[in-house]
């Protein structure tokens, strides 16, 4: 499988993280562990379902005050290895199933574990759908993607006013 | 969180149409009437309003009218907010990493104490 990368709507955080890659494999698959980190305080997740294989449904719900709890994610796996990557789209749900909805757009994430001599190397990716095809940014003269989109027309307006 | 509002749907929404792009495109020079903004385009007055009407309600043009002549204006908000929301999607995962790996680090003392 071919994996090409868009700029407009890719993002990837790389980090490397002081731990052997069976800690950190541990705290995002142990849904104990994961409530704990996976969104900020004072907010609480609660995982939902987990269910760590291709198709598997992974669920989770947000709550403010810790007793009302609201939807949060919910998304399929599309690959599990064990050690070593976890892959999630919420384009679909579990078993598969196209989802009805998703915001703000569909998003795969993409996470790899890689050994490194300070522990691990953590990589995050997350692909966007392009709500907006190319030839729109070529059309009005962007190429180097959303990010640049809004200096570019802010900076043809911003003298005026 | 990764809620964001049907609103940004919109905002790209509006984007993908040839006519609206060339509104924004002359509207980013300077603000004009709606008479002005429809003479390059060989299309009913009612169809070039949809489109104008779009843009509104999208965010990426306010009008105002001034007498007969209704004039319209690019608005700068939409740009950030359209630039926004990748940042929103980075900030969102960098902070995910930055409580992750704060967690691993607090776990791993907590079962090793020197």
């Amino acid at each position: 499988m071919t994996r090409s990368t868009n700029p407009d709507r890719d993002l990837t955080i790389s980090r490397v993280i002081k731990a052997p890659r069976s800690a950190i494999w541990k705290a995002w698959t142990d849904p104990a562990s994961f409530e704990q980190w996976w969104i900020p305080e004072p907010l609480k997740c609660r995982v939902i379902e987990m269910d760590l294989r291709p198709g598997g449904s992974f669920v989770t719900q947000m709550s403010e005050n810790g007793a009302d709890y609201t939807p949060h994610l919910n998304a399929c796996f599309l690959a599990v290895d064990d050690l070593e990557r976890i892959v999630f789209t919420n384009a679909l749900v579990g078993g598969w199933r196209p989802a009805e909805r998703h915001y703000p757009t569909a998003m795969t994430a993409i996470i790899t574990l890689r050994d490194h001599p300070m522990g691990t190397d953590y990589v995050a990716r997350a692909i966007h759908k392009n709500d907006v095809d190319r030839n729109t940014h070529k059309e009005m003269g962007f190429y180097d993607g959303w990010g640049t989109v809004a200096e570019q027309l802010a900076r043809l307006v911003e003298p005026r006013s | 969180m990764e809620h964001y509002p049907e609103r940004l749907n919109s905002l790209f929404q509006a984007l993908a149409d040839p006519t609206r792009r060339a509104v924004l495109r002359r509207l980013s020079t300077s603000p004009a009437s709606i008479s002005e903004l429809a003479q390059p385009f060989d299309m009913a007055l009612p169809s070039f309003m949809k489109h104008i009407r779009f843009l509104e309600e999208s965010g990426w043009v306010s009008t105002r009218k001034e007498g007969r002549v209704r004039t319209c204006a690019i608005e700068k908000k939409a740009f950030a907010q359209a630039d926004a929301w990748l940042s929103a999607q980075r900030a969102l995962w960098e902070g995910r990493t930055d409580r992750l790996e704060q967690f691993v680090a607090t776990t791993r003392k907590k079962e090793r104490p020197e």
